[in-house]
Order: structure tokens, then C-alpha cells, then sequence
């Protein structure tokens, strides 16, 4: 136990050190910062001046109503965002009309156009032509707008009050509501359902690929440069194994807790919703079982592979399996008690992250909980006897990879 | 006293080391010798405890080697390495503390193995901005601080210049002086004729040859010549008295066969050549060495 700790400490002060360590704090929040904001910075700034915006409409039907309706919409200094301008000019037919505003894109004089066919008729058809295809914002806009005006006129032409349009397009959200005990609300937002169990998910993966990895480079980097030996000469193989796993874990939670902070000091504790907390010590033991798991795997693998291509190999797969239940995120909100998520939840794979998942969404019986405690604990320890024997013969054996039938015989080795 | 007896192990079909036995006594540098791939390496980590023989049984003062163990011995890998990133002094107390020294010791030991191989000043430095010959002196260090009682070197003079080998030479000397019991691996037949008491020459997993040098130098024997000559000396190879003949050059080595007088040979080739020096001397190691494996093959 000793040796464990002093390995532990040795791993975990030797990597904290590096410049790799130290770039990767920063780096990747830095990067993470970059994708989230940057986008949303550059579409408001989008918005930030007026677009003019052309309209071809020979029946004259919709372009008043559209220009009123676009008025509502302002920029920063009260200008207005959009301003439109009649391009159907009475004595062009359409095709020249088309041909003319078109060229006007192209001229960069009008953002684009709509070209408005058959209006006042079961056949009106609608068009946004434009340079750039990915003006969404705008497009649901005009697309709201010409509905509304499209119902105003037709209610208009059977004679009756224009304003039901508006009635009808006041549509009424239903609210979803999660019973846990009587009388009392649960968690209404489906949003803070899904982000906070799979924020958990995220974490757990995050490290797992993170301390494995760095468990497995650490493994071959020993075993290249045949530290390896002196190490095993110094004290037991289980000894070496547990303290290389306690001090890349410490690592990588280091790590996580400082992303954490920085997350929480950029967008401010209050988005946390308290929800995401409750259940936390059951999810934290799924947390830290599902870790040991995951990372023996990887000390497994990286005991039987002698370069960092051959262990990316492994570690891909590896990864893989711990993303799939990700993919099961939304089938699992939607129906918790399915069968196939019944069945994910008692394979220790995907144990610990499923059940992150229903912790969340639903409440588990007690008996499942204890059952699926009971699997990854008991394979999360044969895996460990597992791994130390593969890694006490196989940290010494250079050169080829094992067979599958080598494997098993050093498993069996007494 | 470390005592080998009828070890064996076998990976999977091919057996690594066959029936081999010895006794290492304290203040005793005993020589594992033998090619590539003899299986001195096997033997070495089954006395480590790393391997765990098929069958045998290793006892070190008369008691099996056992987890205990790990804080008593004292290895040099063959291959050499560190952890190239991290700073000197940090690395010998990592590995003096997993030799159980407390933090204190380890490090006023540490400070003062530096001084003795004189690297002090590269206290706080990262290994990989040492020279190679430094960088072997401080893995040296990590394998004695802890004062083992039994030391392992395998190869201990590679990577290192004549004087920093004289170095180490010397504090091999001095551990054996200390009663230490010390096993030395190398393919340096002249090393380990000046260092080692006794000689293991091991080839294909099994016993070649045992004992002290004297001994194994009789059992070889004494019919050996050194000569310098003029002239085309090729004829000697054909000769039936010669059994084998190695031309340097400058010089000749000779083995003459077991009953063939020296002066008679001489006798014999005067007239063929000039001969500037004739002596009859002890084989070398290296003589003895490359004879039994080829022998063996």
C-alpha cells in the first residue's frame, strides 16, 4: 500500500508538470470557448444591420402587408433590419423580372428576394432567392410572416374578420410535467433532463479516454524504455498497477474539476440547475466504478502493445463502447423502461453510464440499483485480477503481440 | 549467500533456462556469461522474483526469495532508461523511496552518490540534458542507493568512457569489499576476467562451463601462444600440430594441440618466417569463450 501511494504521487506530480498537462487546461476550454461562442457571435453580428430584401409579387397582394409586418422587426440603433423593395415593375413579364432581380443579388444591391407566384390563389408558391443559403433566421420569419398575410387574405376574400388570423396562429404549448411525489412539480424542461445526465456521461467518458490514455502511454513509454524492470524489481506488480491508476485518476480529475471551474466562472453557477445534483451519490459511485472498469481495460491493453499506433488501435474501440450509450440518450428519455436499455443497464459495459442516464429521467427501484452495483463492482474486480496478470507477463514480453490463446494461458498462470 | 538450484523455466515450448545451479557467496563478483539469447536474462529476473521459475528453487540466505526481497536487491538493466522529462534528484528519490528509504535519507543519499560520481551540478536538471555516459551514472545510482545486499549488473560498463568505467569498476570493487554479493552480466570477456571470482558461462539455457577463472583456464588448457612474425604465416593454419590459429595482424594467437611440445613448433616454423616474439601464455577469456560456444553449436 505504501508503494501504491508512492507511485500514485510520482505519476500524478510527474504529469501534472508537463507542458502537455498545463497546455491542455488551457487549450481545450479555449477551444470548447471558441466553438460555442464564436458562432453565436458572428450570427448576431449578422443581424446587427439592415438587409434589404427584394419582392416579386405580380398580383400586389402581399407586398403592404409584408413591409408592415417586417417593421416590427429593429436593430440595435432603431433602424429597421429589413427593408423592402417592390422589384415588380408593371410592364416586364415574369421571366424578365426574374432574370433583373437575380442580377441584383449577384450585384450585392438587394440580400435576396422573394419571388411570390399565383397569389390569391390554392397554388401561392413562395421562393427566397439568395446568395447565401444559410439565412435561417430570416427565412422563418418571412415564412411565419406570408402565412399570416396568405390566411388574412383568404379569410378577407370569404368575407370574414381578418384578425381570427391571429387566433390561429396563437398556438398553446402543452407542459410536460415529471411526477415523482404527489402534489409536488418535477422537472418540467426536457432540456435540463437531457444536458444534465448527459453532461455526467460526457464527464465520466472525458476521463476515461483521458486517464486511460494517458495510463496506456505511460505503460508503453515504461515498457520502451525497460523502467519497467526496475519498477517490478522494486515492488509487486498489483502494487504498480493500483498506483498508476489512483495517480492518472487524481490527474484527471484535477483536470475535470478545473474545466468545471472555469465553465461555472464563465457562465455562472446559477445555469446549473439544482436538479443536476440530486441522486449524486449513487451517481458518483456509478462514476468511479465505471471508471476503475474502463481504466483496467486499459491497463490490459496497454500491457500486451508496445507502440502508441498499435494502442490507438485498442483505445478506439474502447472509446466506441463508451460512447454508445450516448447514442441511447434520447430512445432512454424517451422510454426508460424499454427493454433494450432494461438489458444495457445489467451489462457492465454500459452499466455505469445508462444508469447515470435513468437515475436522471426516471426513478429506479432500489433493487435495480443494487443489482447493477453488484455487476460492475464484481466485473470491475475480476477485470482488475484480470489485467494484473496480463500486465505482469505481458509488461515484460517485448516485440509481437500475443495471441488470443497466449492471452488466456497468462490469465490462467498461476 | 544466493543459492541457484536446478532452475528451469519454459515459456510456452521453448525453454529459456535448463537445470542450472550455482552459489553466489557475499564478497564474491560472480560472472554470468554466455551469447545473445543464452537465457541470462531469464535467469536474472527469476533471482529478481520478476518471473517465477516452472521449477527449481532459488534461496537467498536460506530462505526463497519472495515480495520481501525487493527492498534488499539492486538492479542494472541491461537496457538502459529513465523517465527522460523529469528532473535528477526527483527521479533517484523516487526509486530510493520505492526501495522503502524514507524521503529524508533518500535524499541526503541522493546528494551524496552525486557528489561521488561527480554530477552534483546536474542535480536539478531533466535527465534527457545529460549526456548519455551521465545519464548511465545516474541510473547507476538508482540501483545502489539503497545499499543492497544483492546487486545485479547486467552489462554495467556499456555506454560508458574508459575512465568513467574505471569508475564504476571501483565502486564494484569496494561494494565486494563490503560483503556484498554481486552477480555481473556482460559480454566484456576482459572486464569480467579482471573483476569476477567466479565465471557462469551459459549458453542455450544451459551450463557451459563453471568456476574460477584458474580452474576454467585449466580445464581449457595452457597450450597457448601468442606470436609476432614477418612473412606469410597462413601455412601455421595447416599444420597439424595447430588446432587453431587467430591472425591479427600485428600478431597471432595459436592453440596448439594438447600433445604438442611448444619448443618443437617453434623449431618448426623458424625457418618459414621471421619471428620477432614467441610466448607461451594462458588463454583469454574471450579465447575460452568463443571456443566452448562454437563448440557448443
Amino acid at each position: 500500500m505504501h508503494k501504491t501511494l508512492i507511485i500514485a504521487k510520482w505519476e500524478y506530480l510527474e504529469k501534472i508538470k508537463t507542458k502537455a498537462f498545463v497546455l491542455s487546461l488551457v487549450v481545450t476550454p479555449l477551444i470548447i470557448i471558441l466553438f460555442s461562442v464564436l458562432p453565436a457571435l458572428l450570427s448576431q453580428k449578422e443581424d446587427m444591420r439592415t438587409k434589404v430584401i427584394g419582392v416579386v409579387d405580380t398580383s400586389g397582394v402581399f407586398f403592404n402587408g409584408l413591409q408592415k409586418e417586417l417593421e416590427e422587426y429593429r436593430i440595435d440603433n432603431n433602424q429597421p433590419n429589413y427593408v423592402l423593395i417592390n422589384l415588380s415593375g408593371r410592364n416586364k413579364n415574369l421571366a424578365e423580372l426574374k432574370s433583373k432581380a437575380d442580377k441584383d443579388v449577384l450585384d450585392k444591391a438587394i440580400e435576396g428576394y422573394m419571388l411570390i407566384l399565383n397569389a390569391g390563389t390554392d397554388s401561392l408558391k413562395v421562393d427566397y432567392r439568395s446568395e447565401k443559403i444559410g439565412s435561417f433566421k430570416d427565412l422563418k420569419i418571412f415564412n411565419e410572416k406570408i402565412n399570416k398575410l396568405r390566411v388574412q387574405h383568404e379569410l378577407r376574400a370569404k368575407g370574414l374578420n381578418p384578425e381570427v388570423a391571429d387566433i390561429l396562429q396563437n398556438n398553446v404549448e402543452i407542459n410536460l410535467i415529471k411526477i415523482e411525489k404527489s402534489g409536488e412539480d418535477g422537472r418540467p424542461d426536457f432540456m435540463v433532463v437531457f444536458f444534465s445526465s448527459f453532461i455526467f456521461i460526457l464527464l465520466l467518458m472525458m476521463m476515461v479516454i483521458y486517464s486511460g490514455q494517458m495510463l496506456v502511454r505511460s505503460l508503453i513509454e515504461e515498457k520502451s524504455n525497460r523502467i519497467i524492470e526496475i519498477l517490478i524489481s522494486s515492488c509487486k506488480p498489483e502494487e504498480l498497477l493500483a498506483g498508476k491508476i489512483l495517480g492518472l485518476s487524481a490527474l484527471g480529475l484535477t483536470q475535470i474539476l478545473i474545466w468545471s471551474l472555469i465553465a461555472v466562472a464563465l457562465i455562472g453557477g446559477a445555469v446549473i440547475p439544482p436538479s443536476a445534483f440530486e441522486n449524486i451519490l449513487p451517481m458518483l459511485l456509478y462514476f468511479i466504478l465505471g471508471f476503475l472498469f474502463y481504466t483496467t481495460i486499459f491497463v490490459g491493453v496497454g500491457s500486451i502493445v508496445n507502440t502508441e499506433q498499435e494502442a490507438q488501435q485498442f483505445t478506439t474501440y474502447i472509446s466506441l463502447l463508451l460512447i454508445l450509450p450516448v447514442v441511447f440518450t434520447m430512445p432512454a428519455i424517451e422510454n426508460p423502461d424499454s427493454l433494450l436499455i432494461k438489458i444495457l443497464t445489467y451489462i457492465p459495459l454500459t452499466s455505469p453510464s445508462i444508469m447515470l442516464l435513468r437515475l436522471k429521467i426516471a426513478p429506479v427501484p432500489l433493487s435495480d440499483i443494487i443489482i447493477t452495483l453488484a455487476i460492475i463492482s464484481t466485473s470491475t474486480l475480476v477485470m482488475i485480477k484480470i489485467a494484473a496478470k496480463i500486465f505482469r507477463i505481458g509488461i515484460l514480453s517485448y516485440g509481437t503481440k500475443p495471441s488470443l490463446k497466449e492471452l488466456i494461458q497468462w490469465i490462467k498462470e498461476k | 549467500m544466493l543459492i541457484v538450484e536446478n532452475l528451469v523455466k519454459k515459456f510456452n515450448n521453448t525453454t529459456a533456462v535448463n537445470n542450472i545451479s550455482f552459489v553466489v557467496k557475499p564478497g564474491t563478483i560472480f560472472g554470468l556469461l554466455g551469447p545473445n539469447g543464452a537465457g541470462k536474462t531469464t535467469t536474472i529476473r527469476t533471482i529478481l522474483n520478476i518471473i517465477k521459475p516452472t521449477s527449481g528453487k532459488i534461496l537467498f540466505n536460506d530462505s526463497v526469495i519472495t515480495d520481501e526481497f525487493f527492498n534488499i536487491i539492486g538492479y542494472l538493466p541491461e537496457e538502459r532508461g529513465l523517465y527522460r522529462k523529469s528532473k535528477v534528484i526527483d527521479t533517484i528519490i523516487y526509486f530510493a523511496e520505492l526501495k522503502n528509504l524514507s524521503r529524508q535519507t533518500a535524499v541526503q543519499k541522493a546528494d551524496k552518490w552525486l557528489k561521488k560520481l561527480s554530477i552534483g551540478e546536474y542535480r536539478e536538471r531533466k535527465l534527457e540534458e545529460l549526456s548519455k555516459g551521465n545519464q548511465q551514472k545516474v541510473q547507476f545510482i538508482t540501483s545502489v542507493i539503497h545499499d543492497p545486499q544483492l546487486m545485479i549488473f547486467d552489462e554495467p560498463f556499456a555506454g560508458f568512457d574508459p575512465i568513467n568505467q574505471q569508475e564504476i569498476k571501483d565502486l564494484i570493487f569496494s561494494f565486494r569489499s563490503e560483503g556484498k554479493i554481486i552477480i555481473l552480466s556482460t559480454h566484456q570477456m576482459d572486464t569480467a576476467e579482471r573483476l569476477c571470482s567466479e565465471i557462469f558461462l551459459i549458453n542455450k539455457g544451459k551450463e557451459v562451463r563453471s568456476g574460477t577463472l584458474t580452474k576454467i583456464r585449466n580445464e581449457f588448457g595452457t597450450r597457448h601462444i601468442k606470436l609476432e612474425f614477418k612473412g606469410d604465416g597462413t601455412f601455421i593454419k595447416t599444420l597439424p600440430e595447430v588446432a587453431a590459429f587467430d591472425n591479427y595482424g600485428n600478431y597471432a594467437e595459436i592453440k596448439l594441440k594438447d600433445d604438442v611440445n611448444p619448443s618443437a613448433f617453434l623449431r618448426k616454423i623458424v625457418g618459414e618466417i621471421d619471428v620477432y616474439r614467441f610466448s607461451v601464455v594462458e588463454p583469454t577469456l574471450n579465447q575460452i569463450f568463443i571456443d566452448l560456444i562454437k563448440k557448443d553449436k
